[in-house]
């Protein structure tokens, strides 16, 4: 799981490189316009650590902010599941806020909150809230009715029952749903980073782009993806093994 | 005991054709009865009708010394985070363990208790699926092909236990199989092909209980009576 993200990455990585390259002999542009290899390997060779770090920090309010999401879109999800006029409400205003491209509020929370750490996790999780919601909703409205069918007639349907019905039924899709918002949280604190931020790989991003220097981007592109595609990895994982624990700890057999 | 319908009408929403026409009929007394007829005809429509306690509270379908009534049909699943013996512990109540016990070893799926559902045949879970109703308090028990893919030797087996265990209950008996409709069930409620001329009859069964002595004569003119007011 793990290597198949970083292999997938590092394909279309080098398939984007390679896309500049050709760019750069066809239409005759200079290392100031593309980087040639030697001067992007240059680069890396200097800024590798700092961005190393600088990704790393952004990782680590990306994470925050995608955990927060999580926890609220699960809470606000488990409330909204039922056909209520409660439930109603949440699933109309997420599928409705979730038409607006929230990032364009971004500037409003840096206006209110001025820049820093605050200011970049509230963008984050923003991003990735929302989609995280409609999953989660669509999951916990959706009765998986050969299983609950039992327990509604027989009167021992609990809430919690229920939720732990849908989920386990949705594992796959739920896991596949919190990797894949690792992406969106990632996005989100870049884009933070980008209008409101003294630190992390979005404001060294906004540095190298003052200075029109190309191959800087592209070394803190590579850093992004590798490291994102390690916590994906690692979120499927942990994924992988919540559903093979939850299965064997109960006396079953792998999923 | 005693379940009736007056005059039931019922069409599903959007559609023009009435799945249920101005049926009626009356089942008394507990025993093993049946809905009989081709697919399609309302046999489910009517079993979750009488299981609906909406319905219940028109004059549609009257029912006395019934309170409790359960709906259970072939293809549901138990959860498949713990075993099925597990599942069965938690929704048995603690006096009805030997029960409990006694019913397993009658359906034979004593080997199969430390198994997740998904990994047990289809007939198995249906046996799996039945035991659990029948742990539950319930005064009729409508059975939607529960005993679908089991073998018909077992599921003689099971009928009669149930008849044997369970006979101050109603059990309502959905099935294809008209042999054993005829055979096991003491009122049958047969439904007519066509939707348009469809008339349903109850017809009395053999009723037959455990040790029975089988008279073929009276089996084939039950078997030749269902057939006929199809």
């Amino acid at each position: 799981m793990l290597f198949r993200r970083i292999y997938q990455f590092l394909i279309v990585y080098i398939i984007g490189i390679l896309l500049l390259l050709m760019i750069k002999t066809g239409l005759s542009l200079s290392d100031y316009v593309i980087p040639g290899v030697a001067l992007i390997v240059e680069t890396a060779g200097e800024v590798t650590k700092e961005y190393f770090f600088d990704v790393l920090n952004t990782l680590s309010v990306a994470v925050l902010g995608q955990a927060l999401s999580i926890a609220l879109a699960f809470t606000i999800g488990i409330a909204g599941r039922k056909s209520s006029w409660v439930g109603s409400f949440i699933k109309v205003t997420a599928y409705n806020i979730q038409a607006y491209p929230i990032v364009a509020l971004a500037p409003i929370i840096f206006i209110l909150l001025g820049d820093g750490f605050i200011t970049r996790l509230l963008i984050a999780s923003m991003i990735c809230y929302f989609p995280l919601l409609l999953s989660v909703l669509g999951i916990m409205a959706t009765p998986v009715e050969d299983i609950e069918h039992f327990y509604n007639v027989t009167g021992r349907m609990r809430w919690q029952l229920e939720v732990k019905i849908r989920a386990f039924e949705n594992l796959s899709k739920l896991t596949t749903v919190i990797s894949g918002s690792a992406t969106l949280a990632m996005a989100g604190t870049i884009v933070g980073e980008f209008i409101a931020a003294n630190a992390g790989i979005g404001y060294s991003i906004r540095i190298a782009l003052y200075q029109s220097d190309l191959a800087k981007i592209l070394v803190a592109l590579f850093m992004i993806g590798i490291i994102i595609s390690i916590y994906q990895g690692f979120l499927e994982t942990i994924g992988e093994q919540i559903k093979t624990k939850w299965s064997i700890s109960n006396g079953g057999e792998v999923l | 005991m005693r379940l009736e319908c007056n005059n039931l009408n019922f069409t599903y929403p959007g559609s023009r054709i009435a799945v249920i026409n101005n049926l009626s009929f009356s089942m008394k007394n507990p025993g093993f009865n049946s809905l009989f007829g081709p697919s399609g005809v309302g046999k489910t429509s009517l079993a979750k009708m009488i299981a609906n306690s909406n319905f219940k509270s028109n004059s549609d379908i009257v029912t006395e010394e019934i309170d409790t009534i359960l709906y259970s049909y072939n293809l549901e699943r138990l959860p498949g985070w713990s075993s099925t013996g597990k599942h069965l512990n938690k929704v048995t109540s603690p006096e009805n363990q030997s029960l409990k016990e006694q019913l397993i070893e009658i359906f034979e799926l004593n080997d199969v208790l430390d198994s997740r559902f998904s990994k047990l045949s289809m007939g198995q879970q249906n046996r799996m699926n039945l035991i659990r109703y029948l742990m539950q308090d319930f005064d009729l028990l409508i059975m939607d092909e529960s005993l679908a893919n089991v073998d018909e030797k077992l599921r003689e087996t099971i009928i009669l236990a149930i008849k044997e265990l369970f006979s101050d209950k109603m059990f309502l008996y959905i099935s294809h199989n008209l042999m054993e409709v005829s055979k096991f069930c003491s009122q049958i409620l047969v439904f007519g092909k066509s939707p348009e001329k469809k008339e349903c009859f109850v017809i009395e069964g053999q009723d037959c209980k455990k040790g029975y002595l089988l008279d073929k004569k009276l089996l084939d003119m039950t078997m030749l009576e269902i057939m006929n007011a199809f």
